[in-house]
């Protein structure tokens, strides 16, 4: 086999972990097989665990499942073909696990014999994947639009050109976004401030529901973002895709493009990606949006080693993105502000298109080197040291008198410097136990220029944590228990706008936990449940902000008593999952206590030296968030799918209303949305597996979104009314056109596809508002938009 | 390679190094330039009288919020020129803006409420194109009154001319104003 022309190797592309069997042994593997880079599967496979002395073969989708194996024994799979060598990878099972053996030719590999890694077994809180298809279809727009469709994560916008994600409810500082392992520390302290992430470099994007902070730290209270790229090659030789995406609305255009390489000699391993974005001002159905044009270039590169127990990587990413905000959105005074809102079209809107980004606008800038060393002490032992260095950098321009006198200056610039140093001892199941400890430490550095309402501030940071999950079979039960002690000290300093010699030492510190149960009740059914407290010190924003927040038109005043916020979080999913039906439903509620909010008193208004301004405080108040997150596919025919979405969430806080103590709902809280849809897909034996590589699938897909109108909303009342509700449809198709090797069997012939789709959104055309656009009080989100995408997948 | 691989511990540091600093190298941004409005004179001189007197809007440590807003004290029945200043005290030397704005007279242009004083503020001069500016005006006072004037500094307004001017506003101040 060593000496085969052509070895293949498999590795576990994505394991997604399904329901379990509640007997002795009864562990399924299943699959695809899959000829890389193609995906395209392989029929007639031979799969074969040496150690049971069975097997299957692949169906006519390369499908394959083998049943009852037992938990925790070393299995010796071995793939083979009939016009390929065989390949044999070890495996270890903790629960039913789907993986694709991706099959690549290389004549020169010496080693095939790799031990699969620790496969992370699924959290208990509720997890969401998107969908590959939703994945490929959301290229070329922004993090946020491709997390839109999951249940119970909406999007809090500033127009078509700023989104950051919320989940269930919360967003900011309340949720982490962790890209290949490092959690983003950026400034999310405006609601303009969009995540620096191009999800083009993320292979698989999971949104984790409940309060993760455990896992992902210091304000993961609601939830985490979690983006993975592809491994790095393990065997000789490069692949890699190129993609371009075309947009009506906005004439916007996206390049991007990814290349792995490993050379024939040597332990590296190689990655390089990069991004290009443009577009120009968006349409709504009406009028043009002045000044919503957008430009973004993204690279990343990759430099992995690999031997024996070693493994090391070191990487580098770049994300630069400046974008216009909308001009009819900029007011200054109240008066201002008021004309603005009662204008029946945009005030001072620019109606015409235009490439140009003018004032008032952002410039972003995001950088990450990230450095992580692994070293398998035992089978089962692992020790990773990770370091992660972070710049990011913002500047915004506002439409001030003397934009022609320093023409590319910006009036505020914020910088932010974070180095974060990891270390965590994890094992696989040991006595039934699996899980690790860990360390960590931090430092950040805040500069903002002069001008800005927010202080310079010096952070330092330490954690620690445990967690381990207990599974023996047959028990049914699998049961999680985590616990994190983490120490934020600040010293925060001065800035040049009137909050001079501030001089303060802050420090807080508290426990985060989580308790976690899986019932798996058959082997198409589980419930999962998971109990977390979570917490997040306040902000220096939201401590010492104290002036005009330039975009927001508003005067913000921070609050130095605030304390810390926590979060008393607790989840039920429940998973069905048979060929015929798949449901996922979660009931959630998270108890935060002195969750911290932005709050007018009614009517209060500063004066200014540009007129007066709504003045808003930093307040804290319990407040509570509930709510009910589904989605269930079902077939009705052959090749017809039928789906539906829904989020619904409530939210109150625990208010004063003339010393009587009343439930107020919180501002700004997501509208309950329903989703649904048909989808005929057209070459239905390749659709089995919806976790993982669906390129191939040939589908069509109508969608529609409704969204109600936010009827629940603070007795302080809105300075506008909620918008109406709407409904969106949605138009998808894709096809994926094969050539090379598959065909004719020859492996020397590179293999190469080109995945065509066609995305339509907002097919009607429909005028409509959002509720949590912040610039609804001043025009209409976008209209129709026909965006056209080619990804050319090529390499061996 | 095999060099490569000896030195491999070596190499990495380098690469972690110099993206450090490669990466951390902008210290202070000087990419920044926040033009401060944090004073606003209105300086009247009578016209056929001697009064000659300066009243200031002061924002004095720049956080956007007032501190000191004088009282325009008038007499009755008088006439003035008007010409407004602006400044930014937070540079070093304190900047005067007022010849910038006029310099680009065309894209601003000085807003006058007064209500309930019997106060008429007419004559604005007019920019380059021959459209209302106001950096100058004319004040005539009537019989003894007090009341609230509000003075707007508007760039880039869309329509010189109409109710609602358009633009943003540079400065909005509200002086109180008492005729005796």
């Amino acid at each position: 086999m060593l000496n085969s022309k052509s070895t293949l190797v498999g590795f576990c592309l994505l394991c997604a972990t399904v329901s379990a069997a509640a007997q002795h042994c009864h562990l399924a593997l299943r699959g695809y097989i899959r000829e890389s880079p193609n995906n395209e599967v392989l029929a007639y496979a031979t799969v074969f665990v040496a150690e049971a002395g069975r097997g299957a073969i692949t169906d006519e989708s390369g499908y394959f499942s083998i049943a009852d194996l037992c938990e925790n024994t070393t299995y010796t799979v071995e793939v083979s073909h009939v016009t390929y060598a065989h390949f044999t990878q070890i495996i270890r099972l903790t629960e039913n696990t789907t993986i694709d053996f991706r099959l690549v030719h290389d004549a020169l590999l010496k080693e095939v014999i790799i031990l699969e890694k620790a496969v992370a077994p699924a959290p208990t809180q509720t997890q969401n994947v998107v969908e590959h298809a939703e994945l490929e279809a959301a290229r070329g727009l922004g993090l946020t639009e491709t997390l839109k469709k999951i249940p119970g994560v909406t999007m809090l916008s500033s127009g078509g050109t700023i989104s950051k994600p919320v989940i269930q409810g919360l967003h900011g500082n309340r949720i982490a976004i962790v890209s290949d392992g490092v959690t983003l520390q950026s400034q999310q302290w405006g609601n303009d401030h969009a995540p620096e992430i191009d999800p083009y470099a993320a292979d698989v994007i999971k949104v984790i529901k409940g309060a993760a902070g455990v896992r992902y730290g210091v304000g993961a209270m609601a939830g985490a973002v979690v983006l993975e790229p592809a491994p790095l090659r393990d065997q000789v030789g490069a692949n890699g895709w190129a993609s371009l995406s075309a947009f009506s609305n906005g004439y916007g255009g996206a390049a991007a493009a990814l290349v792995d390489w490993k050379p024939k000699r040597g332990p590296f391993s190689w990655r390089m990606q990069g991004t290009l974005k443009r577009g120009g001002n968006l349409r709504a159905p009406a009028y043009w949006l002045g000044n919503t044009g957008a430009a973004e270039l993204n690279f990343s590169t990759t430099v992995g080693w690999k031997k024996n127990r070693w493994k090391q990587t070191l990487s580098v990413t770049q994300f630069a993105q400046s974008f216009g905000i909308l001009r009819a959105a900029h007011t200054g005074s109240i008066s201002d502000l008021d004309s603005a809102i009662t204008s029946e079209r945009p005030r001072n809107n620019l109606d015409y298109f235009s490439y140009s980004i003018d004032r008032p606008s952002q410039r972003v800038q995001h950088n990450t080197l990230k450095y992580k060393a692994e070293w398998q002490i035992t089978d089962l032992w692992k020790l990773t040291g990770q370091y992660s260095f972070q710049y990011n950098q913002r500047r915004e321009y506002d439409r001030a008198r003397n934009n022609t006198t320093s023409a590319n200056k910006a009036q505020v610039a914020f910088q932010l410097w974070s180095n974060t140093l990891d270390v965590a001892l994890e094992h696989l199941p040991v006595r039934h136990f699996q899980g690790g400890v860990g360390v960590q430490a931090m430092q950040q550095l805040n500069y903002v220029s002069k001008g800005g309402f927010i202080p310079d501030f010096m952070g330092w940071g330490g954690s620690v944590w445990a967690m381990e999950r207990w599974r023996r079979y047959p028990v049914p039960w699998e049961f999680e228990a985590g616990l994190r002690f983490d120490y934020r000290w600040n010293h925060v300093t001065t800035t040049g706008n009137g909050n001079n010699d501030l001089n303060k030492r802050l420090a807080f510190g508290n426990v985060s936990g989580s308790a976690g149960v899986i019932y798996h009740v058959s082997p198409a059914f589980t419930l999962r449940t998971n109990t977390g407290y979570a917490w997040r010190p306040p902000n220096v924003n939201e401590l010492f902000a104290r002036g005009v927040h330039h975009g927001a038109g508003r005067y913000e005043q921070g609050n130095p008593g605030l304390q810390s916020e926590k979060a008393w979080n607790t989840n039920l999913t429940l998973e069905w999952e048979t060929k015929a039906i798949n449901v996922v439903a979660s009931v959630y509620r998270n108890q935060v206590q002195d969750f911290i909010f932005l709050n007018q008193p009614r009517d209060s208004t500063v004066l200014t030296i540009r007129g007066p301004f709504p003045a808003y405080f930093y307040e804290q108040a319990d407040a509570v968030l509930q709510g009910l997150d589904a989605q269930i596919s079902t077939k009705i025919a052959a090749g017809f799918s039928v789906e539906g979405r829904l989020s619904i969430i409530r939210g109150y806080q625990l208010a004063f209303v003339e010393g009587r103590k009343i439930h107020d709902w919180l501002p700004l809280l997501p509208v309950d949305r329903f989703q649904y849809g048909l989808k005929w897909t057209l070459n239905r034996d390749k659709t089995k597996n919806k976790n993982t590589g669906a390129a191939g699938e040939t589908f069509i897909r109508l969608m529609a979104s409704t969204a109600l109108q936010q009827t629940r909303i603070p007795v302080e009342g809105l300075t506008k009314a909620a918008p109406d509700t709407f409904t969106l449809y949605s138009f998808e198709a894709a096809h994926t056109f094969h050539f090379g090797a598959r065909r004719t069997g020859n492996t020397n012939e590179r293999a190469h596809a080109l995945e065509l789709g066609l995305n339509i959104q907002n097919l009607t055309n429909v005028s409509y508002r959002e509720y949590l656009d912040l610039f609804r009080y001043f025009a209409d989100m976008p209209g129709l938009n026909i965006g056209l995408r080619a990804k050319y997948t090529f390499g061996t | 390679m095999i060099q490569i691989k000896k030195n491999l511990p070596t190499l990495l540091l380098t690469i972690a190094a110099s993206a450090t600093i490669f990466f951390s190298g902008c210290k202070k941004d000087k990419e920044t330039e926040s033009e401060v409005i944090t004073k606003v004179a209105v300086h009247l001189t009578g016209i056929g009288t001697s009064f000659d007197q300066e009243f200031e809007a002061i924002d004095s440590d720049g956080d956007g919020v007032f501190n000191s807003i004088d009282t325009i004290k008038l007499p009755q029945n008088a006439t003035f020129n008007c010409r407004m200043h602006v400044y930014d005290e937070t540079k070093n030397p304190v900047l005067d803006i007022t010849d910038e704005i006029e310099a680009e007279s065309a894209d601003h242009l000085f807003v006058f409420k007064a209500s309930g004083l019997g106060l008429v503020i007419s004559n604005l001069n007019w920019d380059s194109n021959g459209n209302p500016f106001g950096l100058e005006s004319i004040w005539a006072t009537g019989f003894m009154a007090s009341g609230p004037v509000e003075i707007s500094l508007i760039h880039e307004p869309t329509d010189k001319t109409a109710a609602d001017p358009g633009g943003d506003v540079d400065f909005q101040v509200i002086f109180p104003v008492v005729v005796e």
